[in-house]
């Protein structure tokens, strides 16, 4: 966890959660769904923003991608990119179109679209109690 | 236009659709917004700002978008768009993030909370700071091209 540099950042204790949704009206469900959960939600619009967030200072503890989105950047590459640069995200993988989680990349949670996001919540929360270093 | 126009309407804002699509810049406007009291949608691009704009269940009271922007249509084809399907709507072009910056504090001004969660000059101080510590990519957003414009359609 990288400190906030400044005082424009939050203070409060929120996990971060760095969504990557190409679907615009998933994005927006899922990130409100997660922010009244009392997450502090990043929203990335493909892969590629993904990787700049993850490039900045933005602190996060969490990260939630689709598979299948346009870019440079799948879900599958950005999880690969994770594991590699930042080992200490959680990752939560989600998709319409794979079985179950890809057996090379460390996925700590697989969500099989559609899922109930109430669950989904839960099974976060879960992955995320007293994580954060 | 070079000066900031008041929204004479502000108070009784709620909902602000910020499109943007220069990530860093999005994500800190909006958790600004967001921090003097606004619901805040997040577009990524015009195309999916047209989306949400066309969902009748998502009632938006103002948009703040970025003139410049990738996908099929920039920031006044947005608002062509928005003056032809959604009269009415008040739509904010800002073409610089330190416009972006005001606009977000001339919306906090008059939203729901009566405040600015910090001074603008802050806000663009972290814009430029997330900005200049990632790697520099190859941007099509990244001349200084645009004009400084600030209007209410």
């Amino acid at each position: 966890m990288q400190a906030p540099a400044d005082g424009a950042e939050p203070l409060d204790e929120a996990k971060a959660i760095l969504l990557v949704e190409d679907e615009i009206l998933i994005r927006l469900v899922v990130a409100e769904e997660l922010a009244e959960a009392g997450f502090r939600v990043i929203q990335a619009a493909n892969g590629d923003e993904a990787v700049k967030i993850l490039q900045s200072s933005i602190p996060l503890d969490l990260v939630m991608t689709d598979v299948r989105m346009p870019g440079s950047v799948d879900g599958l590459r950005l999880a690969a990119l994770v594991r590699a640069g930042w080992p200490e995200l959680k990752i939560v993988m989600m998709s319409g179109h794979l079985l179950g989680p890809p057996p090379d990349l460390q996925v700590d949670l697989f969500l099989s679209k559609p899922y109930r996001i109430s669950s989904a919540i839960e099974k976060v929360k879960q992955l995320l109690s007293g994580d954060r270093q | 236009v070079t000066d900031l126009e008041p929204i004479s309407s502000a108070a009784k804002l709620k909902t602000v659709l910020v499109v943007e699509d220069e990530v860093l810049t999005r994500v800190s406007i909006c958790e600004y917004l967001r921090e003097c009291g606004f619901l805040v949608i997040e577009a990524a691009n015009a195309d999916e700002a047209i989306i949400v704009l066309s969902d009748p269940d998502l009632p938006v009271d103002v948009v703040l978008s970025d003139v410049e922007m990738t996908g099929t249509m920039d920031g006044f084809a947005l608002a062509q768009w928005v003056r032809r399907h959604k009269p009415g709507l008040s739509i904010i072009l800002a073409g610089t993030p330190a416009r972006i910056a005001d606009a977000a504090a001339d919306l906090c001004e008059n939203g729901p909370l009566l405040a600015k969660p910090y001074e603008p000059q802050l806000l663009l101080d972290r814009i430029k700071r997330l900005l200049a510590e990632i790697k520099p990519l190859a941007s099509p957003n990244s001349g200084s091209i645009v004009t400084p414009l600030l209007k209410v359609l």
